[in-house]
């Protein structure tokens, strides 16, 4: 069941009131829309769009004033869809004073889990976020990194169907934010269906299927991330390295299709990638500098010969 | 030394009947409330959603899982403890490092002495305990809900009365861990500060309380004794060297039940002296031991009344033999026949008056270990403890930590200190020590029209319409009030200090099983006032 609609709402409206009941602020107006199973789903949108409010509203952690939704097949109050529903708050509002361990394993006793299961499973989750070595220390002692590793753990404790992640890279050092995504990208390939809202654009475009954006509590575009960044009027042709001569004649060839060269240039890769590629770098080899392969007139001087001690180790705390 | 007040047995059922006529009064008014409110905000969807909570508060309760419980208590016991509430010990610790220079040798008198240690050990502990419980659960839910972390836990299948019931049950278990260690370092530190010579005090005593009444001077049944002006009504005056008596009147005496097998009677009476007479004798009482049944009437010899102490009276020592007013011997079985006997007491003391109260005079039964006493005492606090902590988890569900702290001393401040005051007020019954005496006037509407035509209380109304309308306005809203004065549970009843520092057993019936079914009365209500208001409150406080 390829297309089975795993969340749907339906008019979804949230008015804030005031004390007396008066009408403070409409962060949700009408927001209809459906998120299929296996997919996932990007809620962009800048800061009071309605993003968290949507979330929450999913959740049942806040009631709608109008309109209805359901998850799961069930409404959001009942709090039985909670069983396979994955959760990762905005900030990880876990209790400080647990560890890993406990942490795991208090929130996998909230699931009815045996004993026995509950010990397996925080093994394997802890290990997959990378958090063995510091599973018995306290979580206030986590650096931000680590809190947010900690936070997916407790949301796939259960092997939820569905992840309902806030802001799941926010914070993160570009290594944590790849890992984030690349766990992302495994919970879609193991079926599972990921709603995150997030407004790093990059992020959302890395690792989402489809998305929705809000402004002002409004659904403003709904659709798939391919076909919306799609520009229909450019067509873009990567080769290998062409000489001056070679593009001229390129350029002569879509002349003659009656097509105009908008730019030629040789890409740059992103910060990214070079941030991540370093610190993996260092890492193999600790105590030399990292020379990126497309500087190799640096390395022919010797210029770059790492000086011992002047390499950063890599991470920080995460 | 008696008691200070009157233990009355409870009669279970008697109670039972009254909380559930209170539950239902209560459901009903919530119900209907609930109904027109929602009617009213939401339209005609209203009252169905509210029907729809209803349905939803028993799906959950058969959803109810022990294991979701307990990890919530778990979680909720680490908490504390990681937040360093066991210093609490550190002020315990001190007090009684110290409370030795202070407490030892304040009198020579043994019973004193006992009582100066016992009720120090007692309230510190329940002094110590009660803001330790109360504050923890003030502040537990409402800081969840602030730091957020209970949307991790409401996210999850939690049933939201399982996180009230687990909240409750964590900062229970810590109460019962501190008040156990300190109740067991009290208990140690009692039997080391007392001296050998003084441990025979360490006892609990049975006694078995009968029936009062009283005879006036000239032989008449009267109501009460004599009012001596005494401010404390707690007692009534036997006048001396006349026919006035006050009768006590036992029933299921078993002489081999009580204790050695034989008729102890113990008194503490207090004089009222209308001159001074000889100050180095005291007043002289006279027991006579009456079965009414057998027409059997059985003068004892007369005893000396020491005031503020335990006056033990064995009739067969001081009576070697027993005789009736016509000389004739009389078997103390006799006597006792039916289980029944009436203690005529006297006062001998000529223009002299004897001060009496039921629990004056007691026929002994064989006494209990002073440790069962104690721990009883304990487990009565610890009752307490667990309503203090209720009552706060419960304000926490729908209140802010500091308002939640305010309500609920608010609460265990009025039912300390204003309990019997406002239990008084609504049902005309000033004097806790003497039902007979009413307030005089009227309700709020007529004592209001009392303070604007100047109309003393004594003076009575008129038979007229406006006053048959006043009358049915003060009814409905004493009613009311006599309602809502159970919302506020009597935790005076919880100390029994009294008893345990007395040298007293704390019995069942007068004692332990009122307060606990006073703590499973109020604590589920609660309990559900609780889940309801979590579970229509929405979690993101904006």
């Amino acid at each position: 069941m390829a297309n089975e609609v795993v969340i749907q709402t339906r008019n979804l409206t949230k008015i804030y009131r005031d004390f007396w009941g008066r009408k403070k602020v409409r962060a949700l107006n009408s927001l209809s829309m459906e998120v299929v199973k296996g997919e996932v789903f990007g809620l962009l949108g800048p800061n009071g769009s309605g993003k968290t409010t949507t979330l929450k509203l999913l959740l049942g952690l806040l009631f709608p004033t109008e309109g209805d939704v359901t998850i799961l097949g069930k409404s959001a109050s009942d709090v039985t869809k909670n069983e396979r529903i994955g959760y990762l708050p905005e900030e990880s509002y876990l209790y400080r004073f647990l560890n890993a361990e406990e942490t795991l394993d208090f929130y996998g006793r909230l699931f009815n889990m045996p004993a026995n299961v509950r010990r397996d499973r925080s093994k394997a989750l802890i290990e997959r976020v990378g958090l063995t070595n510091a599973r018995k220390r306290q979580l206030k002692e986590y650096s931000k990194g680590m809190t947010r590793r900690i936070g997916l753990a407790q949301a796939l404790i259960n092997e939820p169907d569905l992840i309902l992640l806030d802001e799941p890279t926010s914070g993160l050092d570009p290594i944590g934010s790849r890992d984030m995504k690349d766990m992302i990208v495994k919970l879609k390939q193991e079926g599972k269906t990921v709603v995150m809202c997030s407004h790093l654009l990059a992020d959302v475009q890395d690792v989402c299927d489809r998305i929705a954006i809000l402004d002002g509590g409004e659904l403003k575009v709904f659709g798939k991330v391919q076909d919306l960044l799609k520009d229909q009027g450019v067509t873009q042709i990567k080769s290998s390295h062409l000489d001056e001569a070679a593009i001229k004649e390129v350029e002569a060839v879509l002349a003659k299709h009656g097509a105009t060269m908008i730019e030629v240039d040789h890409p740059t890769t992103n910060l990214e990638d070079l941030f991540i590629k370093t610190v993996r770098e260092s890492a193999a080899r600790p105590g030399q500098r990292y020379v990126p392969p497309s500087n190799p007139e640096k390395v022919a001087s010797g210029t770059g010969k790492a000086v011992p001690g002047t390499v950063h180790p890599p991470g920080g705390k995460a | 030394m008696s008691l200070s007040f009157n233990p009355e047995t409870f009669n279970l059922g008697q109670g039972l009947g009254n909380w559930v006529v209170v539950m239902v009064i209560l459901a009903v008014v919530t119900f209907i409330t609930a109904l027109v409110v929602s009617l009213l905000a939401e339209g005609f969807a209203g009252p169905w959603q509210v029907l729809l909570h209803i349905a939803g508060g028993f799906q959950d309760l058969f959803g109810t899982s022990a294991r979701r419980c307990l990890a919530l208590a778990q979680l909720t016991f680490r908490e504390a403890i990681r937040r360093k509430t066991l210093w609490v010990f550190g002020v315990f610790a001190v007090l009684f490092l110290f409370a030795g220079w202070f407490l030892a040798d304040v009198t020579a008198d043994a019973d004193l002495q006992v009582k100066n240690y016992v009720s120090f050990v007692l309230r510190t502990i329940s002094w110590l305990i009660l803001p330790v419980a109360l504050l923890l659960s003030c502040w537990g839910l409402p800081e969840d809900i602030k730091a957020r972390s209970l949307h991790t836990v409401v996210t999850k299948p939690v049933r939201r009365h399982e996180i009230v019931l687990g909240r409750i049950l964590g900062f229970a278990a810590i109460g019962v861990l501190v008040l156990g260690v300190m109740s067991v370092v009290g208990y140690i530190w009692i039997n080391r500060q007392l001296p050998d010579a003084m441990q025979s005090q360490l006892t609990a005593r049975v006694p078995v309380y009968g029936t009062i009444s009283f005879l006036d001077s000239e032989g008449k049944p009267a109501e009460a004794g004599v009012n001596t002006g005494d401010e404390n009504m707690f007692r009534s005056f036997v006048e001396g060297n006349t026919k006035a008596r006050a009768i006590w009147a036992y029933s299921n005496i078993d002489i081999s039940q009580l204790e050695e097998g034989r008729l102890v009677l113990e008194s503490s009476f207090q004089a009222f002296r209308t001159y001074k007479g000889n100050i180095d004798r005291q007043l002289l009482g006279q027991f006579t031991l009456v079965n009414a049944k057998k027409e059997l009437r059985v003068p004892l010899k007369a005893f000396e009344v020491r005031e503020f102490r335990r006056n033990v009276y064995d009739v067969a020592k001081e009576n070697p033999t027993l005789q009736d007013v016509a000389g004739k011997p009389v078997e103390m079985k006799d006597l006792l026949s039916e289980g029944q006997l009436q203690v005529e007491t006297a006062c001998l003391s000529s223009a002299q008056f004897l001060g009496m109260a039921r629990p004056d005079l007691f026929i002994r039964m064989p006494p209990r270990s002073f440790a069962a006493s104690y721990f009883k005492s304990v487990a009565n606090i610890g009752m307490m403890m667990l309503m203090v902590v209720v009552l706060g988890v419960v304000s926490g569900s729908f209140l802010k930590g500091p308002v939640a702290t305010i309500l609920t001393f608010f609460i265990v401040i009025v039912g300390r200190l204003a309990h019997t005051f406002m239990q008084g007020l609504v049902t005309g019954n000033v004097d806790y020590y003497n039902p007979t005496v009413k307030v005089q006037g009227a309700g709020p509407f007529g004592a209001l029209y009392r303070i604007f035509s100047h109309l003393t209380p004594g003076i009575a109304f008129d038979d007229t319409f406006f006053f048959r309308v006043i009358d049915v306005l003060d009814r409905i809203a004493l009613n009311v009030l006599w309602a809502v004065q159970h919302l506020f549970p009597n935790f005076t009843s919880f100390d029994t200090t009294e008893y345990t520092a007395n040298a007293f057993d704390v019995p069942w019936a007068e004692a332990l099983l009122p307060n606990l079914a006073m703590t499973i009365g109020y604590c589920l209500p609660w309990i559900l006032v609780g889940y309801f208001s979590l579970r229509l409150r929405e979690l993101e406080s904006k």
